[in-house]
């Protein structure tokens, strides 16, 4: 019981400080073009800005290149998108 | 006065050529550059689809995505048949350059050559070849053949031997070299004699040749075309 209790406010204070976050983008490969659009969960800074400038390298492993970023969104929204990112669903 | 001014045109005629030449090929090459630029380049369609996938937002589900792929694929394969065309396109273009530098020489060459048969043709005997055979004593001048006497065939072989190597030959030089002394011991008149035999039986023979004809057995006629006759 205390074990328990213990592990839920570890859990509570984990997720308040780091409310997950997450980013959905659309990314191109070169000769033949591929398109796809995928989500990706964002380590530093929840924002359109910040996924800008986090993504690219992730992506470039790859050889993907971002195209654009639609939006930020927390768990709340994950599901909705996950359909549509198909393979790519937090895969980068 | 005259000659300085024909001298001129031909040398303007010259550089005519030579720009219009280079204005052909000019314009060719201008026409070959423009056509590269102009012709959509093989990344147009790409570039099309991709721009269409990200100003549409909600251009996400996987099968749509799929369908821009398979367009921005066939869309290539046209581009590759376009960058084919526009090699056929620059190949016919180098061949029309070639083609017309090719007339224009052509017509350059054929203005010069029917200057030069006017030419020919007023100058009247023009000498092509002359061919010396010593064994059968004759010379034949383009296609005339003349018999001469062997003094003469010698005085004409000294006369061509030196003319071939750009040389001036005194009449005493040609007794020397005839009679085989040394010039300076040879007489000036000996020479002038040579000559004037080899001018007198060449001469007599092609103006028989040419002019005064004589048939046999019937008599003289000029050997001219009459339509050029005109007295004055």
């Amino acid at each position: 019981m205390k074990r328990l209790l213990l592990s839920m406010i570890i859990g509570v204070v984990a997720s308040s400080a780091q409310a997950a976050c997450y980013a959905d983008y659309k990314a191109k490969q070169d000769a033949p073009l591929r398109l796809h659009y995928g989500v990706a969960e964002l380590r530093d800074e929840c924002s359109v800005s910040a996924a800008k400038a986090e993504l690219p390298e992730r992506l470039a492993v790859e050889n993907w290149q971002l195209l654009n970023v639609l939006g930020t969104f927390d768990d709340a929204g994950l599901d909705d998108r996950k359909e549509s990112a198909g393979e790519y669903f937090l895969r980068y | 006065m005259n000659t300085s001014s024909a001298i001129e045109s031909r040398e303007i005629g010259n550089r005519i050529v030579v720009g219009g030449i280079a204005a052909i090929v000019v314009i060719l090459a201008v026409a070959a550059v423009l056509l590269f630029i102009n012709l959509p380049d093989a990344n147009a369609f790409n570039a099309r689809v991709e721009w269409l996938f990200v100003n549409n937002d909600d251009l996400t589900s996987n099968a749509e995505i799929k369908l821009l792929e398979i367009l921005a694929g066939s869309g290539t394969a046209f581009s590759d048949t376009l960058s084919s065309y526009r090699f056929v396109i620059f190949v016919l273009l180098v061949f029309s350059a070639a083609l017309l530098v090719a007339a224009v020489a052509f017509l350059v060459m054929l203005i010069a050559l029917t200057r030069r048969m006017g030419q020919i043709e007023r100058k009247g005997i023009e000498v092509n070849s002359l061919m010396i055979s010593r064994d059968q004593k004759s010379v034949y001048l383009n296609n005339f053949e003349f018999k001469l006497t062997s003094a003469a065939m010698e005085t004409l072989s000294v006369l061509a031997e030196a003319r071939m190597d750009d040389e001036v030959l005194s009449g005493a030089e040609i007794e020397g070299v005839i009679s085989g002394r040394n010039s300076v011991d040879c007489d000036e008149a000996a020479g002038a004699t040579r000559i004037k035999r080899l001018r007198d039986t060449l001469g007599n023979q092609m103006v028989s040749e040419l002019l005064v004809k004589n048939i046999a057995r019937k008599g003289y006629m000029l050997a001219i075309d009459k339509d050029v006759i005109r007295m004055v």
